[in-house]
């Protein structure tokens, strides 16, 4: 009879302790947000895209230059919202090794060029034929945006619609941690 | 006769089993494979779908990179290690037996043993009062029986003098 009541307070005991150390661990552990990605601090998936002018746009072929690539859509309303902003940084950083690339998915070509005429194409855009690049970068929807730094690897993602000052806050940081070394990464 | 009727039997029913064996141990097909890794994987864009139940454009591109990966020769971790890689570990539809997700696995029959236990230790603990609860039931019964059976019998003895 002893033995029952003890036990029966073990079990109660046990039953506490899970609940607090799940209770513990949903708050303090340390997991990823849907928002982040596991790209960060790894070099960029290397794509070639091909552009609307007709060209050939090859990732690793921009190293030294920080990098923005920017996955659109032309049925995408916070990609129109943003389109102004990326073409006024665009002028703005183009001198500075910083270079824009525009991913049209999941799109119609005819109503990506369409688009472009629209809401302008200053930098370059284009697609994969392969549509692989979006799952490459583990891109969820679209607008998605992620900074690569001048060594090639991704740094910073943004999900949403930019503005300019969202822009120069991620380009700064990018460039301000190209610097930062990344474990295990320069190994591979 | 039986016994050769027995062993015809028996050697139809071997020689059948030893037919059907090369079939069941035959390699999946790129499709089977594809389709048990999709169904593997979780829709990041959907709602509790699998991205091989998903209609969705990324779900439809996922799909196709993985056909693309097993054509190369990649093998099924491969190709989930690829998609952990890009969109983390909740991409998974099962978490991964290792670190805290142990949890996950032990907990559904962690809870049923303690379940089963305190059960046990439940119809125990009744099963006892209820014994206890008789036996002074008993004892008051018969002590009070003895009462009325004395003065019955006191009674008895005054009608008989």
């Amino acid at each position: 009879m002893k033995f029952f009541r003890t036990a029966n307070h073990i079990v109660v005991f046990v039953i506490i302790v899970v609940f607090i150390g799940l209770l513990a661990y949903s708050i303090f552990g340390n997991r990823e947000t849907p928002k982040s990605s596991p790209l960060i601090g790894k070099k960029a998936p290397d794509f070639t895209l091909n552009l609307f002018d007709g060209t050939d746009l090859t990732l690793s072929e921009l190293r030294g230059n920080t990098v923005l690539v920017n996955f659109w859509a032309s049925w995408c309303m916070p990609c129109r919202q943003e389109a102004r902003a990326l073409e006024n940084s665009w002028q703005r950083y183009k001198d500075d090794d910083v270079i824009f690339i525009g991913v049209n998915v999941w799109d119609d070509s005819s109503n990506a060029r369409s688009y472009m005429n629209k809401f302008g194409g200053a930098y370059p855009h284009g697609i994969d034929p392969e549509e692989e690049i979006q799952v490459d970068y583990g891109v969820g929807g679209v607008p998605e945006t992620y900074f690569i730094d001048s060594s090639g690897y991704v740094r910073n993602k943004f999900t949403g619609t930019l503005t300019e000052q969202i822009i120069d806050y991620f380009v700064t940081k990018t460039i301000e941690e190209k610097d930062i070394n990344i474990e295990d990464e320069n190994t591979k | 006769m039986r016994c050769i009727s027995l062993l015809i039997l028996t050697l139809v029913i071997f020689g059948s089993l030893i037919s059907t064996e090369p079939s069941q141990s035959q390699e999946k097909t790129l499709d089977d494979q594809a389709n048990e890794i999709s169904h593997s994987l979780l829709c990041p864009v959907c709602q509790g779908q699998s991205v091989a139940e998903s209609n969705s454009n990324l779900a439809n591109d996922m799909r196709q990179v993985i056909r693309k990966k097993l054509q190369e020769g990649q093998s099924r971790d491969e190709i989930v290690a690829y998609f952990i890689e890009t969109y983390g570990e909740t991409i998974l539809g099962a978490p991964p037996a290792k670190g805290v997700n142990w949890v996950l696995w032990i907990l559904p029959g962690l809870a049923i043993v303690l379940g089963l236990f305190g059960i046990v230790i439940f119809l125990y603990q009744a099963g006892s009062k209820k014994e206890e609860k008789l036996e002074i039931a008993e004892k008051t019964k018969s002590k009070s029986d003895g009462i009325y059976l004395d003065k019955i019998d006191e009674e008895l003895k005054r009608e008989e003098t």
